[in-house]
C-alpha cells in the first residue's frame, strides 16, 4: 500500500526507514493527506467542515456564491460626502466611524473569536478609495454587490478623489502603459492599491485603547496649550496643526473602534437571551459578550481576551480602516504573557493547553473565512489561497534568550491538526531554538502543509541591525511583513504600507526583451524598456549582461518613483489613523502612520529571477564560450518558439544550469544578483532616506508572468511557467541533490539581499519514516552553517497530485507550497499544478546522508 | 412596511451604550444556508420602516 523507502547501508550501518505511524502503511500514496486531518475538538471540527473559504482559482473565486458588499462602500461614500472641509485625517477617521457604527454584524454559530469585515459571511469589504479600476471590475464581474446601481454610483463618486489620477500626473504616457502590462514590472500601487500593515498588537493587548484615547487627548492638549501660549512663533507651532488633527483623529478612531467591539458584545448577549436554546453555548456567549464589552478597550487579561483584542485589531487594520494583506506578528511573543495567565497561573481565563489549541484552531478558521476586494491581479498570483496571510513563530526574545515557548508548540500543534492553507506560518530558526518545537515545525513540514517556512534568524537579524539601524533588542524583534521580509514588531517603528516595501521587478521578461533591443514582440506589441542596442551586434558576454543589466536599471528606478509617489498622496489622502494610535511613535509625535517611518525596511521584490540567470548562462556558453550558435540563430529559434530547432533547443536546455553546485553557472547568477540587482538598489534613495534591498520570490506570479513572457535561451517555451521563485533553481533543472543547491544558494552574499526563497520538495516515504527528523535536522543544520537565508518545503508524492488532478473533489485536504504561500491543490489551475508536480523530489542517499552529517538515533 | 420598533426582532440599545440614541435599536435575525446558522445584526430605528429584504429576512 504506502511507499516504504528502501533500507540503506550507511557508515557500515543497514538503515531501515519504517514509517514512522505504523497505520500509515496501509494508507494508499494517492490519498495520504486526506487521513492527516484531526481536528483537536468537536467544535473545530464542525468549523472546519462548513469553512466559508475565499479562495480564488486563475483570479476568480472559487465559491461561486461570494459578492463584494456594499455597506464599506456606503458607509466611507456617505461619510466623505458629510465631510467637505475637514482635514483629511479627520475626514479618514470619520469615514471608519460611519463604517464601524452603521455596518451590520455577522456572528457565526460555534465561534469562540467573533467578528467579521463585512455584512454576510459571504460577502467581501470593497475599497473604491483606493482603486477604481479594482472596483469597476467587481461591478462587471459575477461578483457585483447586489446593490449594483449604487455601487456604480459610489465607484464613480471615488473616481474623482482617487490617489491613481494624481499619481499618474508625475509618469509620462509610455512609462504607464509599460508599467500597466506587468510583465516587466508590477503595476504602480496608486493604481492597484495592493498594501500590507504591521499592527502594532502589542500597544492594544498591554494598554487597550481607552488609554490610547488618553495619550491622544494629552497630547492634542499640550498642542493646544503650547499654540495658545504667548509670544507667538509661526515656524514652532503651525507644525503643531497637523499634529492636533492626527490625534483628534486617533480619538475619533479609537472610540469607535470600543463601540464597535461592544455591539458585538450586544449581539452575543442577544442571541444567548432570544435565540440560542443550548445551555452551554448560551453561557459561551455570554462570556463573549462580556470579553467584548472589555477589549479592546482596557488591556487583555487573559489568552481569550488577548485573542479578541487581537481579532478585532486585524480586522480594523487589514480591512475595514484600509485593505492590507497579511497576518504579519510574532504571535507567539504577543500571546505568550496571557498564555502564562491561563494557562500556567490559571488566574484569569483559566484553561488547558489543548483549550489553547483549539482556540487556534478557531483562529485558523477565522482567517481561512477571511477576503477582501482586492485586484484581480493578486486573485491571480495567490491561487488556491485567500490572500497572503503569515504569522511568524521561534527566533529569540528581544533579551536573546529562546523564543520558542509552549504557545509556539500550540501554534504548531492547531496547523498540524486543522489542515487549512491559511495563516501560513514563518518558523525564525535560531541555533538555541529547543528541539521540541522544531520537531512540531517539522511535523507541519512532512504532513506536507508547506510551511512553517523556514528563515535564518540570525542573517535577519544581522540585517536590521546593521544594515536599517535597529538595535539589538528591536533587531531580535522581528516578524515576516508579508511571505518573506523580516521587519520589526512592537509597540513602534513597525511597517506600516507595501509602499516602503514590497512591489515586483520580472527579469525574466526584461531578459526576453534584452534580445530584442527593448521591444515585446511576443506579448504586448510595444516598446517596453529602454533601447539596449541590437543583440547580434553584441561582441562579447558582456555587452549582452550590460545591456540586461541597462533594463533592470530603467525598471528599478522606475517602481521606485512610482511607489514613493504613491506614499507621498498615501500620507494626504488615505491616512491610518487606527493603525496611528497604536504606534507610540505615531502617538508621540502625533505623525500619521502612512508618513512615519522610524525605521526603514524597504525592499523591492525580484521573481523570475532563475529564467534570466539561466539564460544568460546558456548563451555565454553556447554563443560566446563554445560558439556553437550565433545570436541571430538563436533569435529565430525563439521567434519561431523553437519550433523546428528541436535540436538546438535540446542543446539550450543542456547548457549548465544555476542549482548544481556548478560555478560556471553559479558565478552568473550571483553577479547578477549582488552586481545587477543589489548593485543598482544601492544607487536608489527611497522615500525613508536609505537604500533598498532586492529579495528573491515569486508567490504566483511565476504563472502568469510566464504567460507573458516569450521563449527564453533557457530552453523555454513562450508561455510556460518561470521559476518558482527567489533563488529555487528551475523546476527539474536541480539533479546533483539537495547539497549541491545547498551549496549554490551560499554563494550569493545573503548579506547583499533582503530575502531570497528557496522551495525544496522533500520525498514522502523518507521524511514520515523513524528517521525522518535526523534527515530533515541535518540538512537543517547545514542550511543554517551556510548563512542562507531561507527554505521551505513540499513533501509530497506526484502519486497524490496526479490522483487529485484526476478526482479533484476526492482531495479537498491535499496542500501545496506554491511560493510564498500554501494553497489548496485542486484550486490550483492545471497548468500551476503541473508546475509543482515538476519540481525535483531530493534524493537523500548515503552520500548526501555524509555531505550534511546525519546521525541516525538508534541506528 | 411595518416599522422595525413593532418587529420582535428590535431590540433597544441600552442608555450607557456607547452608540446609545433615543429610539435606536439592534435589529437581529438568523439566518441558515448550506454553511449553516448565523446572525445578523444591524442598528436601526424604532419608527424606521423596514426594508424588504429585512422584512424578507425576519420571516
Amino acid at each position: 500500500m504506502a511507499r516504504v523507502a528502501e533500507a540503506v547501508k550507511y557508515r557500515d550501518e543497514v538503515i531501515e526507514f519504517p514509517l514512522e505511524y505504523s497505520e500509515e502503511n496501509d494508507i494508499p500514496d494517492e490519498e495520504l493527506h486526506e487521513h492527516l486531518a484531526r481536528p483537536s475538538t468537536e467544535r473545530t471540527k464542525r468549523l472546519k467542515a462548513r469553512c466559508r473559504y475565499k479562495h480564488t482559482a486563475t483570479g476568480e473565486f472559487v465559491d461561486p456564491n461570494l459578492k463584494g458588499g456594499i455597506e464599506r462602500m456606503r458607509f466611507l461614500t456617505e461619510s466623505h460626502k458629510e465631510t467637505v472641509g475637514q482635514p483629511n485625517a479627520i475626514r479618514r477617521a470619520l469615514g471608519l466611524a460611519n463604517i464601524l457604527n452603521k455596518c451590520t454584524l455577522v456572528l457565526q454559530e460555534d465561534e469562540l473569536v467573533v467578528g467579521f469585515n463585512a455584512e454576510h459571511p459571504d460577502k467581501l469589504p470593497l475599497y473604491p478609495e483606493t482603486s477604481y479600476m479594482t472596483v469597476r471590475d467587481y461591478i462587471e464581474s459575477k461578483n457585483c454587490p447586489e446593490e449594483r446601481e449604487e455601487a456604480i454610483e459610489c465607484n464613480e463618486y471615488w473616481k474623482a478623489h482617487s490617489i491613481q489620477a494624481l499619481g499618474e500626473r508625475y509618469f509620462s504616457p509610455e512609462e504607464l502603459l509599460q508599467m500597466y502590462q506587468f510583465t516587466s514590472m508590477e503595476p504602480p500601487a496608486f493604481a492597484n492599491a495592493y498594501n500590507s500593515v504591521c499592527p502594532p498588537y502589542e500597544s492594544v493587548l498591554e494598554d487597550g485603547l481607552l488609554k490610547r484615547i488618553e495619550m491622544a487627548e494629552q497630547n492634542k492638549q499640550n498642542a493646544m496649550d503650547t499654540m495658545r501660549a504667548e509670544n507667538w512663533n509661526a515656524p514652532e507651532r503651525l507644525p503643531l496643526m497637523e499634529k492636533i488633527d492626527n490625534w483628534d483623529a486617533m480619538v475619533i478612531a479609537d472610540k469607535a473602534v470600543i463601540s464597535w467591539a461592544r455591539r458585538h458584545g450586544r449581539l452575543c448577549k442577544i442571541v444567548a437571551e432570544h435565540f440560542e436554546t443550548d445551555p452551554k453555548r448560551q453561557e459561551e456567549l455570554i462570556e463573549i459578550a462580556d470579553i467584548c464589552q472589555r477589549v479592546p478597550a482596557e488591556p487583555a487579561k487573559g489568552l481569550r481576551d488577548a485573542m479578541q483584542a487581537k481579532w478585532f485589531t486585524y480586522l480594523i487594520c487589514h480591512s475595514l480602516e484600509n485593505y492590507a494583506s497579511g497576518y504579519a506578528q510574532k504571535e507567539d511573543k504577543v500571546l505568550w504573557p496571557y498564555y502564562k495567565i491561563s494557562v500556567i497561573d490559571k488566574s484569569f481565563q483559566p484553561m488547558t493547553h489543548q483549550d489553547v489549541v483549539e482556540l487556534v484552531e478557531c483562529e485558523r478558521l477565522k482567517v481561512s473565512e477571511h477576503g477582501c476586494g482586492k485586484n484581480r491581479a493578486y486573485r491571480e498570483a495567490f491561487p488556491g489561497s485567500n490572500d497572503l496571510f503569515i504569522l511568524t513563530i521561534g527566533g529569540v526574545n528581544a533579551d536573546g534568550t529562546d523564543g520558542c515557548n509552549d504557545m509556539s508548540d500550540a501554534i504548531l500543534e492547531a496547523a498540524r491538526n486543522i489542515r487549512t492553507t491559511e495563516p501560513s506560518i514563518g518558523f525564525r530558526w535560531n541555533a538555541i531554538g529547543r528541539e521540541k518545537t522544531k520537531r512540531l515545525v517539522f511535523e507541519c513540514v512532512r504532513s506536507g502543509l508547506g510551511y512553517p517556512s523556514i528563515k535564518n534568524d540570525e542573517v535577519a537579524m544581522r540585517q536590521l541591525h546593521e544594515k536599517w539601524g535597529a538595535t539589538q533588542e528591536e533587531a531580535r524583534d522581528w516578524a515576516l511583513q508579508l511571505c518573506m521580509s523580516p521587519g520589526h514588531v512592537g509597540r513602534r517603528k513597525t511597517q506600516k504600507a507595501r509602499t516602503e516595501g514590497g512591489g515586483s521587478l520580472l527579469p525574466a521578461k526584461m531578459f526576453e526583451i534584452t534580445l530584442s533591443d527593448g521591444y515585446d514582440w511576443s506579448h504586448s506589441d510595444m516598446q517596453l524598456g529602454p533601447k539596449t542596442g541590437d543583440p547580434r551586434d553584441f561582441k562579447n558576454f558582456e555587452e549582452l549582461f550590460q545591456a540586461f543589466s541597462t533594463q533592470f536599471s530603467y525598471c528599478a528606478d522606475l517602481v521606485w518613483r512610482a511607489k514613493d509617489v504613491t506614499r507621498y498622496y498615501q500620507g494626504r489622502y488615505s491616512q491610518l489613523p487606527f493603525v496611528s494610535s497604536l504606534d507610540d511613535g505615531c502617538m508621540e509625535k502625533g505623525v500619521d502612520a502612512m508618513v512615519l517611518s522610524e525605521l526603514p525596511n524597504p525592499w523591492h521584490n525580484c521573481m523570475t529571477n532563475i529564467v534570466a540567470c539561466n539564460s544568460l548562462i546558456a548563451c555565454k556558453k553556447l554563443i560566446y564560450d563554445d560558439k556553437k550558435y550565433t545570436m541571430d540563430q538563436l533569435i529565430a529559434a525563439l521567434h519561431a518558439n523553437w519550433e523546428g530547432y528541436e535540436k538546438m533547443r535540446k542543446d539550450f536546455v543542456n547548457a549548465p544550469k544555476w542549482g548544481n553546485d556548478d560555478d560556471y553557472a553559479d558565478e552568473i547568477v550571483k553577479r547578477v544578483y549582488e552586481d545587477v540587482f543589489a548593485k543598482k538598489f544601492k544607487t536608489i534613495t527611497m522615500y525613508s532616506g536609505v537604500s533598498p534591498m532586492p529579495g528573491g520570490q515569486a508567490v504566483g506570479a511565476y504563472l502568469f508572468i510566464g504567460a507573458r513572457t516569450g521563449p527564453t535561451p533557457d530552453g523555454r517555451y513562450g508561455g510556460e511557467a518561470c521559476d518558482d521563485g527567489g533563488v529555487s533553481p528551475m523546476a527539474g533543472t536541480d539533479k546533483k541533490g539537495p547539497t549541491a543547491v545547498l551549496k549554490s544558494v551560499s554563494k550569493i552574499n545573503s548579506s547583499t539581499q533582503k530575502f531570497n526563497l528557496l522551495n525544496q520538495r522533500l520525498p514522502v516515504p523518507l521524511m514520515r519514516s523513524t528517521h525522518g527528523f535526523d534527515i530533515w535536522h541535518a540538512y537543517m543544520k547545514t542550511w543554517h552553517d551556510l548563512k542562507e537565508d531561507h527554505v521551505q518545503f513540499n513533501c509530497i508524492s506526484t502519486e497524490e497530485m496526479r490522483a487529485a488532478q484526476k478526482e479533484p473533489e476526492k482531495h479537498g485536504d491535499l496542500i501545496v507550497r506554491v511560493a510564498g504561500f500554501s494553497a489548496r491543490f485542486v484550486d490550483v489551475s492545471t497548468y500551476g499544478q503541473n508546475t509543482i508536480i515538476a519540481r525535483h523530489e531530493q534524493d537523500f542517499n548515503p552520500y548526501e546522508f555524509d555531505q550534511l552529517g546525519v546521525e541516525f538515533a538508534n541506528a | 412596511m411595518p416599522k422595525y420598533g413593532d418587529h420582535k426582532n428590535f431590540f433597544p440599545i441600552p442608555e450607557d451604550a456607547d452608540d446609545f440614541e433615543p429610539g435606536k435599536g439592534d435589529f437581529v435575525v438568523e439566518q441558515k444556508d448550506e454553511k449553516g446558522k448565523f446572525w445578523l445584526s444591524k442598528p436601526v430605528f424604532a419608527d424606521q420602516e423596514m426594508s424588504a429584504q429585512d422584512v424578507k429576512r425576519a420571516t
